[in-house]
This record gives structure tokens, C-alpha cells and sequence, in this order.
């Protein structure tokens, strides 16, 4: 049965179509490092509360790429990447997913606020702000820069995490901000070095599209290498052990090696790459792994 | 009644039977979803309640 013979309303979606507006694979390293936030807080609330706290976050995160898969449908059906996704493909109108975004948006904010605190529940909503208006309306199609100002939404689960647990936030939730606010420049970049004719299609000013590939490059290295310091501060300023502090270099000297390879990949004149792009899809890939096992890391540092 | 009265949606289209069939099996997968995330939904608001009563004695 071809989707298009159900297309125009309701008709065609399936359930996973509405679970796939949620932006399933982004949701699970933002509960993941939202988790970890809560786990490392050294105040312990009630399982049930912690559970609808990391609940409240994915639903917020879902909610943010519901409403962001609605603005941006346009570039999404000329991208080959996202061309398929439930709207481009008619499979859910536009106007369906704004109302599932905005309800998904006001349930996980006021069931944060209920559950935990008004502080976490305010972060939450920051967020979804931050993500909705900050990143996809303004940033992402006026600026390269777009993820580099834009990579701060994805940084906030950890300190709602912290705030849900302790009705606070101290410095280390804002250094596990940090880590993923400087991580994600290398870790998005590397794909939009192997993704760039997607972007340029759209017509979406990534940096590869406006700078080229070659300085790209430059910058995934430097990020990298910036933030090899900052993934060892808490161990630093002697908020996580050895454990921590160990993992983090280890990791963080492993990643620099394979940003590296990016900066150092076959390339033409330009700067784009003879290889098929394999240093930044590894890289990419690296990435992800790198940011669970640092977090992994530091959770497993508490309770050493 | 669902069996004698069909809905609107498929009386009025002009659907081949198979395209129909498919019709129904997404709504139903939609509506089990659905049915299941409201169930959910209250049974966590009920746990919360219980849980806040009794640790802090105040819901807010």
C-alpha cells in the first residue's frame, strides 16, 4: 500500500509516524545526559518522581523537533536525508504536528512542575524555547554559526536533571552544559561535512555550505581541541574522581585523533574530501559514543 | 455498530477494499497508541499524588 493512496490527512499516518515526529535517536542522548544530570545531583527524590522527570524531558525534546519538523518541512523535503520524515512525505500535515508539539511542550513543563520543582519545570521551558525559537526560527537558516549558538537547547538536560533532584543548580551541572554546549560544533559539523549537499540544496547556511569544507575542517579541530579542557574540569575543580578525570583525557585525546583525521583527510582544493568523507563519518560516530561514556563516566564516579 | 454504521471517512471515499482494510489497521494502531498513552498518563498523575501526599504531605 503506497502511502501517497492515504495521503492528505489523518488517513495515511501509522503510529510510529507520530512517535517519528519526536525525533526518537536525538531524545535518547538528551535523556541520557538529562539522566545523568539526576543521577549525579546528591540529593535523591522518589523513583516515581525521578522517572516522570527524565519523562518530562524526552517529551520536551520530542516536543521541540515535533514543532521543529513542522517549520522546517519545507527544507526537509529536499534534503535525501529527511525527505521521507512524516510531513515532506504527506503522511502528517504541518498544522497536526504544531498542535501535537505545542500540547507535547505544555504537558512535560507543567508535569515537571508538578512532579519536581518550578526551577526545572522554568529550564524545561527555556528549552523548548531556545530550540523552537532561538535555534530553528532564528539561527538555523541565518547564520553558520547556527549550531555553535543553537547546540545550547540540547545542553540543558543535565541541569534540568540536577534542578529536578535538588531545586538548585551548581557548577557542576553548568560544566556537563559546557561539555555539550563545545562538543556539539565537532560532533554536528563532522556530519554536515559528509551531509553539506543536503544542507546546500535547502539552502541552509551550515558551514560547510557558507565556508567550504576545508575551513569546517579547521573549526571541528578546534573545537576538539577546546573541548579536551573542559571535559576534564570537573575533574579539575574536584567534583568528579580519578575514574572521571582518566576517561575524560583518554577519551578526549582519542577524539582530537579523529578530528585529526577530518583536518587532515584527502582532499582537493577546495577542501572537499577524496575519500567519501570516511575520517568525519568515523568521527561522527565517535562522537556520539564519547558523550555516553564521558557522562556514563561521571555517574559511575559518584558512586566510586 | 461500528460493523452496520461505517464512518465517514471510509463511506464517502472510493477506496479499493485492501486500501480500506489499511485505513483501518492505522487508525486502530493510532488509537491503541493513544489509548495507551492516556492510560499511562493517568496512572503516572495518580502515582505522583500518592508519592507527593505522602512524602511531603502538599501536592505544590
Amino acid at each position: 500500500m503506497s502511502d501517497s493512496t492515504l495521503s492528505g490527512g489523518l488517513g495515511a499516518s501509522t503510529a510510529a509516524d507520530w512517535f517519528s515526529l519526536l525525533k526518537p535517536r536525538v531524545m535518547s542522548l538528551v535523556v541520557f545526559t538529562g539522566a545523568i544530570g539526576l543521577i549525579v545531583a546528591p540529593t535523591r527524590i522518589n523513583p516515581v518522581l525521578s522517572f516522570t522527570a527524565i519523562l518530562c524531558i524526552a517529551l520536551a525534546a520530542g516536543a521541540s523537533g515535533a514543532i521543529n519538523m513542522w517549520y522546517d518541512a519545507d527544507i526537509d523535503a529536499v534534503m535525501h536525508r529527511t525527505a521521507s520524515r512524516p510531513i515532506p512525505a504527506g503522511r502528517i500535515t504541518a498544522r497536526d504536528a504544531l498542535g501535537y508539539g505545542i500540547v507535547l511542550s505544555v504537558i512535560s513543563v507543567l508535569l515537571m512542575a508538578m512532579a519536581t520543582n518550578l526551577l526545572a519545570a522554568a529550564l524545561l521551558a527555556l528549552s523548548i524555547f531556545y530550540y523552537v525559537f532561538i535555534y530553528t526560527m532564528w539561527l538555523k537558516r541565518s547564520t553558520p554559526q547556527n549550531i555553535v549558538i543553537g547546540g545550547a537547547a540540547g545542553a540543558f538536560p543535565p541541569v534540568i536533571g540536577w534542578a529536578a533532584a535538588t531545586g538548585q543548580v551548581s557548577l557542576l551541572p553548568v560544566l556537563l552544559f559546557a561539555i555539550v554546549f563545545f562538543w556539539t560544533p565537532s560532533h554536528f559539523w563532522s556530519l554536515a561535512l559528509f551531509a553539506s549537499g543536503d544542507y546546500e540544496r535547502a539552502g541552509v547556511p551550515m558551514l560547510p555550505v557558507a565556508k567550504g569544507p576545508r575551513h569546517t575542517r579547521l573549526n571541528v579541530m578546534v573545537y576538539a581541541l577546546v573541548l579536551l579542557p573542559i571535559a576534564l574540569s570537573p575533574y579539575l575543580f574536584g567534583l568528579c574522581g580519578l575514574v572521571y578525570g582518566a576517561t575524560a583525557l583518554l577519551l578526549s585525546l582519542i577524539y582530537c585523533y579523529y578530528c585529526w583525521r577530518v583536518l587532515t583527510d584527502q582532499q582537493d582544493q577546495a577542501g572537499h574530501s577524496l575519500t567519501n568523507n570516511a575520517p568525519a563519518r568515523a568521527a561522527f560516530k565517535f562522537s556520539i559514543l564519547y558523550l555516553f561514556i564521558l557522562f556514563g563516566a561521571c555517574a559511575v564516579d559518584r558512586f566510586i | 455498530m461500528s460493523d452496520q454504521m461505517p464512518r465517514n471517512e471510509i463511506r464517502e471515499s472510493n477506496w479499493t477494499p485492501q486500501e480500506r482494510a489499511e485505513f483501518t489497521r492505522r487508525r486502530r494502531g493510532r488509537n491503541l497508541l493513544l489509548l495507551a498513552a492516556l492510560g499511562g498518563f493517568s496512572l503516572l498523575i495518580y502515582a505522583i499524588a500518592i508519592v507527593k501526599l505522602h512524602e511531603y504531605g502538599q501536592m505544590w
